[in-house]
């Protein structure tokens, strides 16, 4: 499936399987890049691979919450308040460039992600399972954007970076032998996605790599001059991307390089604040060669 | 290689430097230590490979041992044993490479040392000794010390200073007491030669040993007799206190006839001795006296001399005493630390019959000047009086003299009895002794928490001097001789044997120390295999994992790459994924021997190679 989506994102081999990772650990991907990097088409992929219901929302400044969640519509012919669901309600929900829209709407979004229910007018909806939400943003440095404060970034469990495809892969997308995303047709259902999650949860993490992992939070919390401490919360993405990771891996336990694999998408994020500084995944890196990796 | 090991050979070159600053330049040993211990340092400072970096750790090693050998006392001791144990956890630094911080080095150094100690027991019991470094430089220390003084001169002091620093302490530790506070004088010199102004001690006439002839060692003390243990400060005087019965014990003492105990070591360092508490054989009481005792320059204090010669017609020395002392008694004389200095013309005239103010000096000069003036022999004696009885917690207790202690008295030469100790300052208004005496048991009143640690220390030296010091040669062979009776030429095989169970219980204990504290041998076997990579150069880079390291192991030996894989898979097996039962261990243990065996028989292929093909 890797290679499916690959043949649609040419050259990022790496980047999809991180994706995957996410989906399976039951956690939401933000995708930070330039505009044109392939964001869109890598959601979209990831959709369709799994043959999952896919809508997308682009977030302007003048987004409501309600564009969102949806709203309760008078029914006169039933006269009662129905209630329309809004693009939220959807399997994968891409949400492009959400840090253009204001605050409040990137709250609602973000309430629904931790939640996974959304309230309106009292009445509490369920969202569909599984539930991904795939948000792409901008640089920072482009117009018209508005930070994510740390704790809206804590909820997603991956922050990935596409950057340019190397050279023999561009040359490939130019000859035009990329496929579009929606010629993928899926050889999964959701159900599968469902029993890949539950396997992934599965996964065995011995004493020996909670204590690697506790390490490395502790390392992270001991040199708080080197990014924001890690939270437990981090902690737990991280044990659940090494899971997701080591199911990717063909191995039915998590060992240290699983967790080397996505500690930076998972907590560079989160220790950086947002505010990407240096080079990708220093801070990471640094953390990494803080802790003995020989367990 | 560790980033700590430098900075622990380095600190261990400032503890050496630190024991090096105790030594005396008089010894060529020391001189030894201090060449030795500057061509460590000179040697630290160019070290860049692992090999120079393992010759400096022996090298420290070495100078401690032979600071040890010159300093055995327990400060030093302790700086010393402090000195080994940092040189040993550079070692381990260098030996096990990165990894391991500087609380686990420390950790594993004291291990080693632990392990070390049976066989230090053994040697330090069984082997025979060498003759002690310490006697080598025999006679007087620097002359600028506090202390006694060989010569005495009352009349020239005008005020005299008390001084509270340590003088010497005498421990009593076969459950002898000391003796009640007025029985308390410990002497230490004779001063018998007297010019009207000042008492000088006769030429301190060492009874040397011939070359090459050791004294031969005193016989030990009897069971059940009691013992004097001292420790005497550095006072640069060759005779050093006792309580004037008793025999010595220590090799290096040399009792002489007027009474003063000579210490054959330098006087610039501590030195211990041991005496027997009671000797009825204290021959120095009965020995005559000679003309010197009588020698008095005449016509300097003729008012003393006419009183002196009043009581020349009674008929014994006795009865002439017992009118001295009525005498004394008589006058209203008074003590006190400032008297004023005497004038040059008959001092002890003025001293005696106008101001009648003094210390012991005063008091003992006149006194035995008095004597002498009425034909009895007589000298003056400096020691120390009193002391202060300490009882340390969990210890032996002890006297503790201060150089305030310090005190003269006078020797009168009774006809069939022998010197007779004479203290005219006790007959004095405001003897401090008295004083003290009535204050309480001989306790001085004072000291606050610094006092008591320093005492509690002193305890401590002291219990060091009887144990540790005080095993000597002779006790050796009284060990000896208890052990194996009268088979002592089966000690070499004794030795031999001791040392082997004692470095095999070393060596268990300390591989039961590393088994238990890391409680785990797949962990334990993982770091044997990293050890042996580490001495070829391989180590693992900071954070990286065992599949990451053991690529770049298999990038180097591609031969090996078959016990590797197996060793790493079986590893990461046991380790992340089922419950590693004992079966797995063994494995593990099985794969990581073969592992390592891999690798020296691919080097030494290799150097095979290269051997061949330079």
């Amino acid at each position: 499936m890797i290679g499916a989506i690959g043949a649609v994102l040419l050259g990022k081999e790496h980047e999809v399987r991180l994706a995957l990772a996410c989906l399976l650990a039951r956690g939401h991907l933000l995708i930070e890049d330039l505009p044109g990097m392939g964001k869109t088409t890598l959601a979209e992929a990831l959709a369709r691979s799994f043959g999952l219901g896919f809508k997308r929302v682009s977030f302007t400044s003048d987004l409501l919450p309600a564009d969102l969640t949806g709203l309760n519509v008078f029914d006169p012919a039933a006269a009662s308040f129905r209630f329309q669901p809004g693009p939220l309600f959807s399997q994968v929900l891409l949400a492009d460039e959400i840090n253009r829209a204001s605050p409040r709407t990137q709250s609602a979004l973000l309430e629904a992600m931790a939640a996974g229910r959304v309230s309106v007018d009292g009445t509490s909806h369920s969202l569909p399972r599984p539930f991904l939400v795939i948000a792409t943003q901008n640089g920072l440095d482009q117009g018209g954007t508005s930070a994510l404060p740390e704790s809206q970034l804590d909820r997603f469990l991956m922050r990935l970076s596409l950057g340019y495809p190397p050279r023999q892969a561009e040359r490939a997308l130019l000859q035009g032998e990329g496929l579009r995303p929606d010629g993928l047709s899926g050889a999964f259902g959701p159900e599968d996605l469902l029993a890949l999650q539950d396997r992934a949860d599965r996964q065995h993490c011995s004493s020996a790599l909670l204590d690697y992992v506790l390490d490395l939070l502790e390392r992270s919390r001991r040199q708080p001059a080197q990014g924001h401490p890690l939270s437990p919360r981090a902690g737990l993405a991280l044990v659940a991307a090494a899971r997701a990771w080591s199911l990717l891996e063909g191995r039915d336990h998590v060992i240290p390089d699983d967790v080397q694999a996505v500690l930076a998408p998972v907590c560079e994020h989160r220790m950086d604040g947002g505010q990407r500084g240096g080079s990708d995944g220093e801070l990471s890196q640094r953390l990494q060669a803080g802790v003995d990796g020989l367990r | 290689m560790s980033g700590a090991a430098a900075p622990l050979q380095w600190l261990t070159m400032g503890l050496l430097a630190v024991g090096l600053l105790g030594l005396s330049p008089a010894l060529s040993l020391s001189l030894l230590a201090f060449g030795l211990a500057v061509l460590t340092a000179l040697k630290l400072r160019e070290a860049r490979s692992l090999e120079e970096r393992r010759v400096v750790a022996l090298l420290q090693l070495v100078c401690a041992g032979l600071l040890a050998a010159l300093r055995p006392e327990l400060a030093p001791s302790l700086l010393q044993g402090l000195a080994i144990l940092m040189a040993l956890a550079g070692l381990l630094a260098l030996e096990l490479g990165a990894g391991p911080d500087w609380k686990a080095l420390l950790r594993r150094s004291l291990q080693v040392l632990l392990a070390a100690m049976p066989i230090a027991l053994v040697l330090f019991l069984l082997l025979p000794r060498l003759m002690p470094f310490t006697n080598f430089g025999a006679g007087q220390g620097m002359g600028a010390m506090t202390g006694l003084s060989d010569s005495m001169e009352p009349g020239s002091i005008a005020r005299l200073a008390v001084s509270r620093q340590a003088a010497a302490r005498v421990a009593f530790p076969l459950g002898g007491e000391p003796p009640p506070l007025e029985q308390r004088y410990w002497r230490v010199m004779v001063h018998e030669r007297f010019d009207g102004r000042s008492w000088r001690s006769a030429a301190p006439s060492f009874a040397r040993p011939a070359a090459g002839q050791p004294a031969p060692p005193p016989p030990p003390a009897a069971p059940g007799e009691g013992i004097q243990l001292w420790l005497i400060e550095p006072s640069g005087l060759a005779a050093v206190p006792w309580s004037g019965s008793g025999r010595p014990l220590s090799a290096d003492l040399n009792l002489q006839r007027s009474g003063e105990l000579l210490n054959r070591a330098p006087g610039s360092q501590r030195r211990v001795y041991a005496l027997t508490e009671k000797s009825d054989q204290s021959g120095w009481r009965t020995a005559p006296p000679g003309p010197i005792d009588l020698l008095l320059p005449l016509g300097e204090n003729p008012r003393l001399e006419a009183l002196a010669a009043g009581w020349r017609r009674l008929g014994s020395n006795r009865e002439r005493l017992d009118a001295a002392t009525g005498w004394f008694r008589g006058q209203p004389f008074r003590y006190t630390l400032e008297p004023g200095a005497l004038p040059r013309q008959a001092p002890l005239d003025h001293f005696l019959f106008e101001s009648r103010l003094g210390f012991c000096g005063h008091y003992a000069s006149a006194f035995t000047t008095l004597m002498r003036a009425a034909g009895v022999p007589a000298r003056v004696v400096s020691g120390y009086r009193g002391g202060q009885w300490v009882q340390p917690v969990g210890g032996t207790g002890y006297v503790d003299l201060r150089q305030a202690d310090a005190h003269a008295w006078s020797e009168v030469w009774l006809d069939g009895e022998g010197w007779r100790r004479v203290d005219p300052t006790a007959w004095a208004a405001g003897d401090p002794l008295a004083r003290s005496g009535a204050a309480g048991a001989g306790s001085r009143a004072g000291g606050g928490p610094l006092d008591w640690i320093q005492q509690q220390w002193w305890g401590l030296d002291i219990a060091w001097a009887r144990w540790w010091l005080g095993y000597d040669g002779e006790q050796q062979q009284a060990l000896v001789a208890r052990l194996l009776g009268d088979r002592s030429h089966l000690l070499g095989v004794v030795v031999l044997l001791a040392v082997a169970v004692s470095l095999a219980a070393g060596l268990g204990g300390l591989g039961w120390l590393g088994r238990r504290r890391r409680g785990d041998p797949l962990r334990l076997e993982l770091e044997r295999t990293l050890r042996a990579f580490a001495r070829q150069g391989m180590a693992p880079a900071a954070g990286e994992t065992l599949p990451v390291f053991a690529q770049r192991l298999q990038q180097r030996w591609p031969a090996l790459s078959g016990p590797l894989e197996a060793f790493v898979a079986h590893y990461q097996q046991q380790r992340f994924a089922g419950v590693p039962g004992p079966i797995g261990r063994r494995q593990a243990r099985r794969l990581g021997r073969a592992l390592r065996r891999s690798l020296r028989a691919g080097n030494r292929s290799q150097n095979a190679v290269q051997r061949e093909h330079p």
